[in-house]
């Protein structure tokens, strides 16, 4: 069951590296195409709340702990895409990208995210400006 | 020329290959309206049109789209410039921001705006038979419901403008037929700020064209705003009804829970509900 799940997400986060998701905003009044990064981390929390869910990622920058906001799309949708309470659980090891805010850039908006065992296998990958080139209604 | 060439054939070939992947996954390509599966083309005449017991053509969904979101010039099958907006109108739209429309503070999208979530009609019968429709919306709409009165009744006279207006409906054959006036001038068509007045009346045509589609003929006609009437066409998707998608309903959405949008960049969404 768990590797057709894994399946099903990576072939999801596939689709989505080429058409992204929409998202209930745009990208670009919020987040920096510029400030992409890439880290690895523990999950801090797991937040199934609306409009979106927020994933909370502890990094280790400098000796120093940073935790990460980051958002992606609804519950609602995360859902119909194959994901149950324990697709992502706090204290798992992760490796993540994003885009940072535009002002606080540790709050990001979600690119990809794999577990740190299987980091081939993305759990969610979302657009990011590549959605707004795509040009997909509601998108900009 | 033949580079050119060459590299346009290798990107339509990718692309064909890649939509062929996306068929033998099952119809993931509707991920790109916002994660909610819907029927894919291949399956929307599958299965017959469903009809209600007292002959109508079931129209309940839930659908996927049909209406506009990022821009009702695009969305709605014009192309760019062809929205006969007034100087003063096209102007305020250029003007506005995305950051500042209602939506993403949680306020009603209003009509003919729908969200990449899902939206159903959802008739009501009583002893008169069917009275009401309420359109819901999974999410967009802060927690209120758009009400259809489909007893004969008229439009008041001189309606307080609100957020859904004032919708009066009725069957032509197959096709529902919503007439509504006395909306505010508070809600925005689409993200880029395409903006209205009071004076706003539109007119949908709905019909369900097959069992996987429904179409939206869209009247827009708001002298406020518009130099003329406009006729815009959208179609909606029906929601997978499987249960590995969530039983094709719709789920809880209460947008206030925890709406972050503007703290990565400092800012305070949808602040532009005045057209003033």
């Amino acid at each position: 069951m768990r590797t057709k799940f894994g399946v099903l997400v990576a072939a999801l986060g596939l689709f989505c590296v080429v058409a992204p998701a929409v998202a209930h905003h745009g990208f670009d009044t919020e987040y920096d195409a510029n400030k992409k990064f890439k880290h690895e981390g523990v999950v801090k929390a797991v937040l199934w709340t609306n409009p979106h869910m927020r994933v909370h990622v502890d990094v280790t920058q400098g000796g120093k702990t940073v935790t990460y906001n980051m958002e992606i799309t609804s519950p609602n949708s995360v859902q119909r895409q194959g994901w149950g309470r324990n697709s992502l659980l706090p204290g798992e090891k992760v490796v993540f990208e994003g885009y940072g805010g535009k002002v606080d850039e540790t709050r990001g908006s979600l690119l990809s995210i794999a577990k740190l065992d299987a980091p081939n296998k993305p759990l969610f990958v979302q657009g990011g400006p590549e959605a707004v080139q795509q040009g997909f209604p509601g998108a900009r | 020329m033949k580079e050119v060439i060459g590299v346009f054939m290798t990107i339509a070939v990718l692309s064909l290959a890649l939509l062929a992947q996306l068929q033998a996954q099952g119809g993931v390509s509707q991920i790109q309206v916002g994660g909610s599966p819907t029927v894919p083309d291949n399956l929307v005449t599958s299965q017959p049109i469903p009809r209600l017991p007292d002959g109508h053509v079931d129209i309940t969904g839930p659908w996927v789209g049909g209406g506009s979101n990022g821009d009702i010039e695009r969305d709605g099958g014009l192309k760019p410039g062809e929205l006969p907006l007034l100087p003063w109108a096209k102007e305020l739209r250029d003007k506005r921001l995305e950051k500042d429309e209602p939506y993403t503070a949680c306020l009603p999208m209003s009509v003919p705006r729908v969200n990449p979530y899902p939206w159903k009609f959802a008739l009501s019968y009583t002893a008169k038979g069917l009275s009401h429709i309420y359109v819901l919306h999974e999410t967009g709409d802060a927690g209120a419901h758009r009400v259809v009165y489909m007893d004969g009744r008229p439009h008041p006279p001189d309606p307080i403008p609100t957020w859904w207006g004032h919708s009066t409906g009725r069957f032509e054959k197959d096709t529902l037929v919503i007439d509504t006036i006395g909306y505010n001038d508070k809600f925005w068509f689409d993200s880029r700020g395409t903006p209205h007045t009071e004076q706003l009346h539109t007119v949908e045509r709905w019909t369900r064209i097959n069992w996987g589609r429904i179409t939206n003929d869209f009247l827009l006609d708001d002298p406020g705003a518009f130099s003329r009437p406009v006729n815009l066409k959208f179609q909606g998707r029906l929601l997978r009804p499987d249960l590995k998608t969530g039983g094709g309903e719709l789920m809880e959405f209460i947008c206030l829970e925890g709406n972050e949008y503007g703290a990565a960049a400092g800012f305070v969404p949808g602040q532009g509900t005045s057209i003033k």
